[in-house]
């Protein structure tokens, strides 16, 4: 019994006093948020993501191997808004780690400063599906969205780390004058075809097309969180092909024969485009991401 | 004190009394730290030839559970599990966590005890309607619960490993709890051990491995042990998580009782089951289980008590879920004893129905 405690000792303090290789390691419940924390922490910080790019972030398993790998981790940063409120729940908690516990300095919610599209009026009921009651939470597709999690970010590190304060400041500021630039070059590539129509698997795509001026014309899903059935493609495939809508989103993570079928019937294309970086292997980081849905989108409208 | 005074007093409380009365009830009531509630109900519907008894078959309520759960300050999180079935209400679950100690989880109050896979889980969770055999025959039904104090570290090994130690009440022998812990002494304290074991064997597939024993002395003045042994494979594909999957479980509970060198083999059981999910709404599932020297009555019948001693059972079913917050499955169990001579047989089919509303906690993995 000596020998079973001895070893378990052994053990504990082997791994409790692995060594640091960055001042602050940070965990999050998205890659977006991952790819902003690590450009705002630069050297000082590892950022990784819990849920990968390609998993729905609504649906992510509470592994307790998630728990396991933030069990020493000094930020936890949240989407908020609940869509991680089906997983978090039970590994934040499950972690064992008091930093970063709601309410702790090291529990980041990612949407505190975000101006949130579609906060449900009056009563808030499941027959609506399975809908967000504080509001649409994907944020992250708005490129402007995240100059605001940057900056959020930057203080926090900040106040976790203030030896290294004043580089999160200027890497933020550095990440925001990027994104600035960049998101000229989106909204020039997407300007002539601003009003066109879409149709997008899930209600996930609200922020960018208010952001560029394209329409939302419907969804594959009837109500969020439901699958289609055959009438309702078929009725909105008809009410497409009177529209004169031609391009069906989808994510990896959904039912992609459930998008290709309608975008057949409504004699249009079904082009699967990531809304979370590493949602396919071109979209590495939040620039990346965006790169690709504006390039994929331009010769979805352009026919190219 | 003067009648002057007195009478300036009185004044003052006709004159203000009332507009404070009222500007306290708008500003210091307030319903923003209300818990998050949630409720979930069974509606159970049953049909079989050796049902005979009145009210076997057919439509039944089965349970209703309300759930409350909050913060209740910087340390500490409080939950409630109150259930409710045709005739009785029972606070089943009320406890307290803390993970405010690096590592370690706390939990205070009357609780499931974390011992194997199924006694864990609450009735509108379990895979299959009815409970493995071997459960109510070891340590309930619904599990071990009881008033104690429970600690789950989580070591630093690279893998998910977890040990808890477990403290709870003297508990006497009852149909919901079969193990008899209730031996008066000062120095009985029903104590729990339980490992848990979880690795990544790919980014889709985990494998488990968990070993818990209970122990406590009982008023026959024997030591009454419990040890169960589980192991679960589950598959989740990571870019269709809500729509593919599949779980292979495994558990088996051997329950003993012992006066210094003489042990007694009370009884003990396995499970062993497969749920596939085809498509986002819908899961099947297939089990087959074994229990020795069972002593429950699983025909359900007060004028049928055969169906005990070896026992053996399997299950088939379908469930359609067309959101998260309901459930519709279909159950067919053919049990059957195995004592020699003619078996006793339990021929059923069941259709249960699961709703739920408001918050609920996300399921354990």
């Amino acid at each position: 019994m000596k020998s079973l405690v001895k070893i378990l000792l052994g053990f504990a303090l082997a791994f409790s006093t692995l060594p640091a290789f960055a001042d602050l390691k940070v965990a999050t419940a998205l890659e977006d948020l991952a790819s902003v924390a690590q450009f705002v922490g630069g050297k000082h910080v590892t950022a990784t993501s819990l849920c990968k790019g390609y998993q729905d972030p609504h649906f992510v398993p509470a592994k307790p191997s998630l728990m396991k790998a933030i069990q020493n981790a000094d930020v936890f940063i949240s989407v908020g808004l609940e869509l991680d409120g089906g997983w978090l729940p039970l590994v934040i908690p499950g972690s064992r780690n008091p930093k970063i516990q709601p309410g702790a300095k090291g529990f980041i919610d990612a949407s505190e400063e975000i101006n949130v599209l579609e906060k449900p009026v009056g009563t808030v009921s499941r027959a609506e599906g399975d809908i967000h009651p504080l509001g649409n939470p994907h944020y992250y597709v708005d490129p402007a969205n995240l100059e605001v999690v940057a900056d959020h970010l930057a203080r926090v590190f900040g106040e976790l780390d203030p030896t290294n304060a004043d580089d999160y400041t200027a890497n933020a500021k550095a990440f925001d004058e990027k994104m600035e630039k960049a998101l000229k070059g989106w909204e020039a590539d997407l300007k002539p075809y601003k009003g066109t129509s879409i149709v997008v698997y899930h209600e996930n795509f609200v922020y960018f097309s208010t952001r560029f001026g394209l329409k939302l014309f419907g969804t594959v899903e009837p109500k969020p969180g439901i699958p289609p059935n055959p009438r309702y493609l078929t009725e909105t495939a008809e009410a497409m092909k009177a529209a004169g809508v031609k391009v069906v989103l989808y994510q990896p993570y959904y039912d992609a024969d459930a998008a290709q079928q309608l975008a057949k019937k409504a004699e249009g294309t079904a082009y699967e485009i990531p809304t979370e970086v590493g949602g396919v292997p071109k979209a590495k980081d939040v620039f990346s991401k965006f790169d690709f849905i504006v390039s994929t989108l331009v010769k979805a409208f352009s026919g190219k | 004190m003067s009648k002057r005074f007195k009478l300036f007093i009185f004044i003052g409380a006709l004159l203000y009394g009332p507009g404070l009365s009222n500007a306290q009830t708008r500003s210091i009531i307030s319903n923003l730290a209300n818990p998050a509630i949630g409720m979930s109900a069974l509606f159970l519907g049953q049909a079989a030839p050796n049902l005979t008894a009145p009210g076997s078959t057919g439509p039944s309520f089965q349970e209703a559970e309300i759930s409350v759960i909050s913060t209740v300050d910087p340390l500490w999180t409080l939950a409630g599990n109150f259930t409710f079935d045709a005739g009785s209400g029972l606070a089943e679950e009320a406890y307290a966590i803390t993970d405010s100690i690096p590592n370690i989880q706390i939990k205070v109050g009357e609780f499931r005890a974390a011992f194997g896979k199924h006694g864990t889980l609450h009735t509108h969770a379990f895979p299959f309607i009815q409970a493995p055999i071997v459960m109510s025959n070891t340590i309930g039904e619904e599990g071990f619960k009881d008033a104690g104090i429970e600690a789950a570290w989580m070591t630093p090994l690279p893998w998910y490993c977890e040990l808890t130690l477990g403290g709870y009440r003297q508990v006497a022998v009852t149909p919901d709890h079969p193990l008899n812990f209730n031996g008066g002494s000062m120095d009985n304290i029903p104590y729990l051990i339980h490992l848990k074991n979880l690795i990544d064997v790919d980014e889709d597939t985990t494998m488990e491995l968990g070993g818990s024993d209970l122990t406590g002395m009982g008023d026959d003045g024997r030591h009454h042990f419990v040890f169960g042994a589980d192991f679960t494979l589950r598959n989740v594909p990571l870019r269709q998580s809500n729509q593919r999957g599949w779980i292979l479980q495994g558990e088996y509970i051997r329950k003993v009782s012992n006066v210094g060198d003489i042990y007694n083999h009370e009884s003990d059981g396995w499970y062993a089951s497969f749920q596939y999910r085809l498509s986002q709404e819908w899961w099947s599932g297939i089990r087959a289980e074994e229990a020795f020297n069972s002593v429950s009555d699983i025909s359900d019948n007060p004028t049928d008590t055969s169906l005990s001693g070896h026992v053996q059972r399997a299950s088939i079913n379908v469930a359609w879920l067309p959101s998260e917050f309901s459930e519709l499955k279909l159950e067919y169990g053919l049990a059957q004893t195995a004592n020699g001579g003619p078996a006793q047989v339990d021929n059923r089919v069941m259709l249960q129905f699961n709703y739920i509303i408001g918050f609920h906690p996300p399921h354990a993995y």
